[in-house]
């Protein structure tokens, strides 16, 4: 599936996973530890992988209603601002709210990607 | 979509990761020790977020690494021994550790109970209160004595330092003698002026004004002396430039007359009528609260580009400290009139501190 030249959205750098990462190679980075190179092709890794598992192991659905308050549409990315967000799981009764929640979203199809 | 999933996906994640960097670390020549660091710190950042629970960290383990920063061991400990004191202890108690409170005198009885009372009263403090409170005046009376002791001499120290500082303070103003002279007799004339118009007669407030006249007044009276920036006295000078360029009040402001300063305004008349200003005092009133709203302003550009009515770029800020936000892709949005509808998939879901994966999730919401 991961074809070398292929490349993937670094979106998911934003995550909290995401984030310790980059903190962590920060850190390293700092220390002298690793090269800034070595850092973008882990980071580069990250980017595949996290988009790999999340399309490949994760089943769970979900289903969310609120108040659009801001929205953007530019580079093929959607960037919603929702208020009085209300998420309900498919798998229990259980929702969660949220004041304000903002979404950023890349194109599941890629341009030029065959899908 | 669960937040239990979330530690499955990943320490997979995590793992894929660190497998298939392994090679990149072989090729640049990196030990695989750092590799493994990478893993590991990676995980312990994770959670330290506690988004979620994960596998890694056995359950009552990021607690105590979180909790510390949340509630500080020091007042964890004073709290429950002053509070129910306080609260609900026999009088006896309560005297002993009113006892104990005022004696150690005008500012810092509070941290420095915080300091001993945790090493001594820790046993104590949840059997019996009144043991407690005597207990801790018998085991550090002598010893709160000296630092009494201390701290008040510290005060006293502190107080004639910070008097002499004040007292030179107020004669800083003397660079020369000469100027000082000059400066002192000009406030004299300020002093009198006011008396005369009733401003400064009053007198309830200090001598705010007065010194800030002085200062006006030593700064006019001999320019290049480029004092401490006192920001009134410089926009003072600004508005009177802009008073010169600016000829009969033309550039008036949008709002006249919402001047929150009104003493500066006061002092301002003043000097411009002592001073005989270039446009004469007629139209000083109007090009002054024109000039003046300007100042205020001075950072802002009055750009469109200013204007903070952008939820958007609102957001952008609170995403640094893990803020409510879905990051995935989008198989459709959809619009009809206002409504909105969205299908999404592959998505991260932080919200209310914690984190949910999902494959996909349909959102319809109206604008």
């Amino acid at each position: 599936m991961a074809t070398p030249g292929q490349s993937f959205y670094e979106l998911y750098r934003r995550s909290s996973i995401g984030m310790a990462l980059t903190d962590t190679l920060d850190d390293l980075i700092s220390e002298r530890r690793i090269e800034p190179q070595l850092a973008m092709k882990i980071l580069a890794n990250f980017d595949r992988s996290i988009t790999e598992v999340l399309a490949e192991k994760v089943k769970a659905r979900l289903t969310f209603k609120g108040h659009l308050d801001t929205y953007r549409f530019c580079d093929e990315v959607w960037t919603f601002l929702i208020k009085d967000v209300t998420f309900k799981m498919d798998n229990s009764t259980q929702t969660v709210q949220a004041d304000k929640v903002k979404i950023v979203s890349c194109n599941s199809k890629r341009p030029g990607d065959p899908q | 979509m669960s937040n239990t999933q979330v530690g499955n996906v990943y320490s997979q994640i995590i793992a894929d990761v660190v497998e298939s960097s392994r090679v990149d670390f072989e090729e640049g020549g990196v030990e695989e020790q750092v590799l493994e660091e990478l893993r590991q710190g990676w995980q312990q950042k994770l959670s330290q977020l506690q988004v979620a629970n994960f596998p890694w960290d056995p359950k009552p383990e990021p607690q105590p690494i979180v909790n510390p920063p949340t509630v500080p061991s020091n007042a964890g400990n004073y709290q429950p021994m002053s509070a129910p004191v306080q609260g609900f202890a026999p009088p006896s108690a309560q005297n002993n550790v009113q006892h104990i409170k005022t004696e150690p005198g005008l500012e810092s009885p509070t941290t420095q109970g915080s300091f001993q009372t945790p090493v001594l009263t820790n046993p104590n403090a949840t059997t019996a209160q009144q043991r407690a409170a005597q207990h801790l005046q018998q085991n550090y009376g002598q010893r709160a004595a000296a630092s009494i002791n201390a701290i008040q001499g510290n005060q006293m120290t502190q107080m004639q330092q910070h008097s002499q500082a004040q007292t030179m303070s107020t004669q800083r103003p003397q660079m020369t003698p000469e100027q000082y002279r000059q400066a002192m007799a000009a406030t004299m004339q300020q002093r009198l002026q006011n008396q005369s118009n009733n401003v400064g007669s009053a007198q309830t407030d200090g001598a705010g004004d007065d010194t800030m006249e002085a200062f006006g007044v030593v700064k006019r009276g001999d320019e290049p002396m480029g004092r401490v920036a006192i920001d009134g006295m410089i926009r003072e000078k600004i508005a009177a430039m802009g008073r010169s360029m600016e000829g009969g009040g033309l550039m008036l402001p949008l709002k006249q007359a919402t001047n929150p300063q009104s003493r500066r305004q006061k002092a301002a008349r003043q000097n411009g009528a002592g001073n005989a200003q270039h446009d004469g005092v007629d139209s000083d009133e109007d090009d002054k609260d024109g000039v003046k709203d300007e100042d205020l302003d001075e950072d802002a550009i009055n750009s469109d580009l200013d204007d903070p009515e952008d939820g958007l770029n609102d957001e952008e800020d609170d995403d640094e400290g893990m803020g409510h936000i879905m990051l995935c892709m989008y198989d459709k949005v959809q619009r009809v009139k206002n409504k909105w509808c969205c299908v999404m998939k592959d998505g991260v879901l932080t919200v209310n501190g914690k984190e949910y994966v999902f494959h996909k999730a349909t959102g319809e919401y109206e604008w």
